[in-house]
């Protein structure tokens, strides 16, 4: 079985799921566990056909299936080391979310699982298709209208509640635009003849002569394929359009499929189409440094704003939502860097745009795991406390330890603390984008840009953390924890946690292993500037070692943790060296006796100056109720 | 990797025993001098000293209502503030030198931060989220001694701790304006870093009382006044190897104990402003630090021009 035949046989698999369980929803747990199979046959799949290509490579011929050659459609899958990348996040990611569903799905008892598995599985099969379709026209829509159709009910999943429907209605529409602009830029850009003139092969094949005959209208059609992915994965200004209100009309397990997956399809579209498309032919005509420098400026402005706005939020689902598009920036941040040096001749330059791409490739990996694993866990507190609005949460520490010790693992990776996963991606997007300021003067200024953005990120789940987990227990907390030992979600909602939470440590701990991958992938992928990329990656050695580029930046996350975990027992000694007898007792309040609700330090009151100074950004929640803030 | 670890271990505890020891003497001096200035007599310079030992013996309260998470986060202040001591050079190469660059250097400098912030969110009283509220303002300011590295980092051309913290951002062709501009914005704001009067709003004794550690008493107050004491040490050893690297390259007694004398001379320096400046509020604190943040950011670019 080729790898191609795998994913379409993922694809089937996921369609068939849907139909059993849509036949099956009368009985919820039953429609739960059909669905939880199709994900995960399709996901063992799916992987199997990533694994495939990175250990043999990518098949040789592009297994195509002829449908309707009069019409230029051609059903073309072909499956290449990024393709593989997109393809193994989907398939570690599928099968936890779809088992934590099982669990999680009761919450919303008065709606049908009707619309609910059935559309999991259409958004599945849709993501598996997208980041593997070569047909840029036909096939592309097709499958993006079974994208937005799958995403359209999932967000409308609470179909009687306003504020879903409004939000799933912006959906429809944003997707739709998104898809005629893609489907216009291939248009323009298919300027070819014959049956399989939207193949990308063709395209790529035929766009040399189109840059040099018309730059405008090349340049044009990127723009718009770009606009379309854009849109699909949250750029500013559309990402704030759509995804806040979107993300939190999702049911927790599909909004954590959809932020950390099927959004995942509109980096891996920008990175094929400025990146992959152009054949080094082309290259002489291909402005990749004005690109860069548009994509990097989006991608600064999308990070920063993303984030700004997530500061402000109260809602822990609309807080992870804001919190996606500003990941989503440094993503954009890293293929714009790449592209940006690519401009620059020379084996160094090469070596910078390989090391801020691979970091933009792993990024989108690691916001994979760690945004999975975020709205599992705004999940699992929704499911036990049934309110996202965080101003209500505090101590849950103690009542759901461990879904807190996730949480926590998931906050430290996506704020980029060192030996998490996300300060391994972020490093290699630094190291690209400072490193190439000699010659590219705005890069380190965006990069300052994000490091800034980076200790906002981590202010921002200090207090999504802080406020729900530690803190102190809100009256409302503990209504619902009395008559109850704890809070915990059960074992089928706790797996999925635990999984991607290691996950996020195994790649924080042992990145050499990770990078190694990925630069199996670029080899794999043989295309553009794909392959230039692949021999300039960052050297990446054993699975102990360290990573990082010769002679600029060097990482080795084991030496940092012995050194860390060494000082954490000369602290633990230390601290026992007086012998101090222990003994727990109530806070000190200054004087009052009890701490009265009102009284309570909660999440609106956080960051009041930060907050004051970037009003201007907006993203501000609806409702205020509460006084100013300290 | 196995090979070299065992000598990096051994740096490390090099460096971090090093910070252990004079840390609290560093503390003492600052005391000593504040309480001239202001005509008091002031405790003995080795009184930190015995203060430590006495908290080490205290009844140690915990109020939070997971009190594993006080405890994780007072060893990890600790902890992560040594761990910075291993990735500077003092006097001899950083021993993490093979192990972290700039960027893991400038992250661990926050999870110091964070340690305090956990304290204050464990612990849970309104005050301490008052204060861990305050402090994280303050931390999203850090970016300037950020940039200050990446400035020597653009002119050393790569991230390697000891190219930047051995004087790069003087390496300009001409008159090195890029290092001089970081040399000014990062004195400008130096009290911030080590948390100092005029910025030590977040735990501003007279309004908040202490703001995160107000919960905290014996071994882990210990802990957590024994990492403070091990800032002020380790940002003034960033401050010397950033900006007054004359000296350091010599040999090993001598450039080691030169290194101390400059880290003394920069402690000094921070407590005369320490002592004669009363705290800013935090709008007027946050206005100081954009305006310096910008000028950091036109450094930045001035160094990516070679100036």
């Amino acid at each position: 079985m080729t790898p191609e035949k795998a994913v379409f046989a993922a694809i089937l698999v996921c369609m068939g799921g849907a139909v059993m369980s849509l036949g099956a929803a009368r009985r919820r747990i039953l429609a739960g566990w059909l669905a939880f199979t199709a994900a995960s046959v399709s996901a063992v799949l799916v992987g199997w056909a990533a694994c495939q290509v990175l250990v043999v490579g990518p098949s040789a011929d592009r297994w195509a299936m002829r449908m309707m050659p009069k019409l230029g459609i051609t059903l073309g899958l072909h499956v290449d080391g990024l393709t593989a990348v997109f393809l193994a996040l989907a398939s570690i990611l599928a099968m936890p979310t779809a088992l934590y569903s099982i669990a999680y799905m009761p919450r919303h008892r008065e709606y049908g699982v009707a619309r609910y598995y059935p559309s999991f599985l259409l958004l599945l099969a849709a993501t598996y298709g997208l980041v593997s379709a070569t047909d840029m026209m036909w096939i592309l829509c097709v499958l993006w209208q079974l994208m937005t159709l799958g995403g359209y009910l999932l967000i409308g999943f609470e179909n009687r509640n306003a504020q879903s429907v409004r939000a799933a209605n912006r959906y429809l529409l944003l997707s739709e635009l998104a898809c005629v602009a893609t489907m216009g830029g291939a248009a323009l850009l298919a300027t070819g003849g014959g049956a399989s003139k939207h193949e990308f092969d063709t395209i790529s094949a035929n766009l040399p002569a189109l840059l040099t005959d018309s730059p405008v209208m090349a340049a044009a059609a990127l723009a718009l394929l770009c606009l379309g992915f854009g849109i699909k994965m949250g750029v500013w200004p559309f990402g704030q359009w759509w995804i806040p209100d979107a993300y939190v009309a999702l049911p927790s397990p599909a909004a954590a499929l959809a932020a950390a997956v099927t959004c995942k399809t509109g980096v891996y579209g920008v990175m094929r189409s400025l990146l992959w498309l152009v054949p080094p032919e082309g290259w002489p005509h291909y402005p990749v440094g004005r690109w860069g420098m548009v994509v990097a400026t989006l991608g600064t402005i999308t990070l920063f704003t993303g984030t700004m706005q997530a500061l402000k939020q109260e809602q822990s689902k609309r807080l992870l939502a804001f919190h996606s598009i500003g990941q989503i920036g440094y993503m954009l941040l890293g293929i714009g860097a790449c592209m940006a040096v690519l401009a620059t001749p020379g084996p160094e330059a090469q070596a910078l745009a390989a090391a801020a791409f691979v970091g933009a490739l792993l990024h989108a990996v690691n916001h994979g795991l760690f945004k999975g694993l975020l709205f599992l866990n705004a999940g699992s507190m929704l499911y036990a406390t049934d309110t996202q609005d965080l101003n209500k949460l505090g101590g849950l520490m103690r009542l759901m330890p461990l879904t807190g010790l996730t949480a926590i693992i998931a906050s430290f990776s996506i704020s980029g603390v060192p030996l998490f996963n996300g300060f391994v991606s972020k490093w290699a997007i630094y190291t690209g984008a400072v490193q190439a300021g000699g010659s590219v003067h705005y890069l380190p200024v965006c990069a300052v840009i994000a490091i800034l953005t980076s200790a906002l990120t981590l202010a921002s789940f200090i207090k999504f953390f802080g406020t729900s987990f530690l803190s102190r227990s809100s009256d409302w907390v503990s209504g619902r924890a009395a008559g109850r030992g704890g809070l915990e979600v059960g074992p089928l909602m706790q797996i999925p946690q635990v999984f991607l939470a290691g996950m996020c440590l195994f790649v924080g701990l042992t990145p050499a292993t990770t990078l190694g991958v990925l630069q199996t992938a670029l080899r794999a992928s043989d295309q553009g500037y794909g392959r230039l990329l692949a021999a300039a990656a960052p050297t990446a050695g054993g699975p102990l070692s360290g990573a990082g580029t010769p002679g600029i930046s060097v990482y080795m996350p084991l030496a940092v943790a012995v050194v860390l975990g060494v000082m954490f027992i000369v602290g633990r000694r230390l601290s026992r060296l007086g012998a101090a007898p222990r003994r727990s007792a109530e806070p000190w309040l200054c004087g009052y006796v009890r701490e009265a609700e009102c009284h309570r330090y909660t999440a609106h009151n956080f960051y009041g100056e930060i907050k004051r100074y970037f009003r201007w950004l907006g993203g501000v929640p609806r409702r205020s109720s509460r006084g100013p803030a300290d | 990797m196995p090979r070299e670890l065992p000598w990096m271990l051994l740096g490390s505890l090099l460096n971090a025993g090093m910070v252990l020891l004079l840390a609290p003497l560093g503390e003492g001096v600052v005391r000593k001098i504040t309480a001239r200035i202001q005509s008091r007599q002031g405790p003995p310079v080795l009184q930190p000293y015995f203060d430590l030992l006495k908290l080490l013996g205290k009844e140690d309260i915990e109020s939070g209502q997971w009190p594993w998470a006080q405890r994780f986060a007072a060893y990890l202040a600790l902890a992560a503030s040594l761990t910075v001591a291993a990735l500077l050079p003092m006097g001899f190469a950083a021993p993490l030198n093979r192990g972290a660059d700039i960027i893991v250097l400038i992250y661990l400098l926050t999870l110091c931060g964070v340690c305090t912030l956990l304290a204050g969110l464990a612990a849970g009283s309104t005050y301490s989220l008052i204060g861990i509220s305050r402090e994280m303002m303050m931390m999203s300011l850090e970016p300037v001694l950020a940039i200050a590295l990446l400035v020597g980092a653009v002119h050393a051309r790569t991230f390697h701790l000891d190219a930047v913290l051995g004087g790069a951002v003087y390496a300009a062709g001409g008159v090195p304006w890029s290092g001089l501009i970081m040399l000014g914005v990062v004195t400008g704001c130096f009290q911030a870093l080590v948390q100092r009067l005029p910025f030590d709003i977040s735990e501003a004794e007279t309004e908040i009382m202490e703001g995160p550690l107000m919960e905290y008493s014996g071994p882990k107050l210990a802990l957590f006044k024994y990492a403070s004491m091990c800032r002020m040490i380790l940002y003034a050893s960033l401050f010397v190897g950033l900006f007054i690297p004359w000296g350091s390259g010599l040999a090993f007694p001598l450039g080691w104990l030169v290194f101390w004398v400059k880290v003394g001379a920069v402690v000094l320096a921070v407590t005369l402003v320490a002592a004669t400046h009363a705290r800013y509020r935090v709008d007027q604190a946050v206005r100081y630090f954009a305006g310096l943040l910008l000028l950091a950011v036109a450094a930045l670019v001035l160094a990516t021009y070679g100036w």
